[in-house]
């Protein structure tokens, strides 16, 4: 008996049943150990014991890897949305004890689900969770609180749509980079296009209407003149059948864009996307 | 509607967490993840009891893949919410953080597999289970216990050995994820000597019973704006 190996060496060249002197040193090894136990559980009855098994089939080889773990995205440029699930009323604090701003229904007046976009943590109030969304009201940029149980499904979006209303521009960003800039036309000086953070929240075509185009987003954004407006005034983004209008200010408040830039734009640019005008 | 059957609620869930869950008053559609995952069962179960041409064999794993891809889709989903919501802190953030990004690299290598063949993810809606540190430790502990019961029931049915061991290779990670989530729930990391399987029905059942599928917000529509204009 030559020199004792090492016991994982010893394993390794009898379970790859490596010839020589392994079986006889790993044996040796177990006897001494005194491992009466693991000796018969590491030996197949037709090897007996001691004796190195027959060769093992070669390794299968995996028909896909698994890639390295990625961490999340960075967190900047993230926007969470989520659609009213059951009409609600959207509150000064969180807790229904607090004033109701505006009431929630689930659609919008284009028939499409109500989207709020989550502003922050949430707060737990009276055993529920309270989040405050963006809401679609006046005056611009107004927030609120509902509870967690009305919203239905959180969604990721990582754009953020950006109108210039004294440049005439619209710039689309994705995790921060530029990836559509456009000229657009805005609102006139007696119905302007209202300035503040809003969002995208629905998605319009197959009508035929060419004043709005092949394309039209609805906002959040409401005019603040043309309140009387039918379904409340709310600022679209659509195409127009008067390209040459644009850049300008032309509009009753929407933000045109030529048709081509619209479905450039729709093809870039998700649902809940923040809209910043300025 | 009913609860998960008994049995397996007692072996996966029980603290309860996906029962309480599936309480809630929210509206559930089943959508295209659970549809595709009782047709697989259907042609994985045909395999079983006759002689699969190549072709059925090879339909048969695909279905098992993307029952496979429909559980890591979910598990993924949940783990990203809780990391973005940012309710957790110390031990179970960090364990969110990694398992997290496990389930999406298994997710990803499903999806660049099947191509085209692969199903859609769903929409996922937690219910606010992500934003409570004692609601996501009860799910989580449940969603991993199912998916290692899942995946044992489905293994020894895969034809192809390539998919078997890339199958088994990722099994063994959900069971260290159990394991993980068990210790910190202050459970006993490895309850039992033998993990019992779960079928296809039992599993797309209790997945059924929590509302977490649920259908896409509805974002689009053809009727003509009344935008300002």
């Amino acid at each position: 008996m030559g020199p004792l190996t090492s016991p994982v060496e010893a394993i390794r060249r009898w379970i790859t049943g490596s010839r020589g002197a392994a079986g006889s040193t790993l044996l040796a090894f177990l006897l001494a150990a005194g491992s009466v136990g693991l000796l018969v559980g590491l030996s197949s009855p037709s090897a007996g014991i001691g004796t190195p098994s027959p060769r093992l089939p070669a390794s299968p080889v995996a028909a896909f890897q698994v890639p390295r773990p990625q961490p999340l995205g960075s967190g900047p440029n993230l926007t969470l949305w989520a659609a009213v699930t059951s009409t609600t009323a959207a509150r000064s604090a969180p807790g229904l004890k607090s004033a109701s701003l505006i009431s929630l229904s689930r659609l919008t007046p284009e028939r499409t689900s109500n989207l709020v976009l989550i502003v922050g943590r949430g707060r737990w109030r009276g055993g529920e969770e309270w989040l405050r969304v963006r809401l679609a009201a006046l005056p611009a940029n107004e927030t609120g609180w509902v509870p967690r149980r009305a919203l239905g499904a959180y969604e990721v979006v990582d754009t953020h749509l950006v109108v210039d209303r004294r440049s005439r521009k619209a710039t689309l960003y994705k995790e921060g980079r530029v990836i559509f800039r456009a000229p657009v036309g805005v609102g006139r000086a007696a119905s302007p296009t209202p300035a503040g953070q809003f969002y995208i929240r629905d998605r319009l075509a197959g009508f035929h209407k060419p004043f709005y185009g092949p394309v039209a987003f609805g906002t959040s954004a409401r005019s603040a003149t043309l309140t009387e407006w039918p379904d409340g005034g709310f600022v679209g983004l659509h195409g127009t059948n008067r390209p040459r209008l644009i850049p300008g200010a032309v509009s009753h408040g929407c933000i045109r864009f030529t048709n081509a830039d619209i479905e450039r734009l729709g093809a870039l640019m998700p649902i809940g996307t923040p809209l910043t005008i300025r | 509607m009913a609860g998960p059957p008994a049995l397996l609620h007692d072996s996966i869930d029980p603290s309860g967490s996906i029962e309480e869950a599936s309480s809630t008053s929210f509206a559930f559609t089943r959508g295209e993840l659970l549809r595709t995952t009782i047709a697989g069962l259907v042609i994985a179960a045909g395999s079983e009891t006759s002689v699969a041409s190549a072709a059925e064999q090879r339909n048969s794993d695909i279905a098992i893949l993307n029952y496979a891809l429909s559980l890591e889709y979910l598990q993924a989903a949940f783990y990203t919410e809780a990391e973005r919501r940012g309710a957790l802190t110390g031990g179970l953030a960090d364990q969110a953080k990694v398992v997290g990004a496990h389930e999406r690299a298994h997710v990803a290598a499903l999806l660049e597999h099947l191509g085209t063949e692969a199903i859609k993810r769903p929409s996922f809606d937690f219910h606010g289970v992500t934003e409570s540190p004692k609601s996501f430790t009860e799910t989580a502990v449940a969603l991993e216990d199912l998916s290692v019961a899942a995946y044992a029931d489905r293994a020894p049915l895969i034809t192809s050995r390539a998919y078997l061991v890339a199958i088994v290779g990722i099994q063994s990670v959900e069971a260290r994820h159990a394991a993980w989530i068990r210790r910190l729930a202050g459970a006993v990391p490895s309850a039992h000597a033998f993990d019992e399987p779960a079928s296809p029905t039992r599993v797309t059942g209790l997945v059924d019973s929590t509302h977490f599928v649920v259908e896409r917000a509805r974002t689009s529509a053809h009727g003509a704006p009344h935008f300002t204009g």
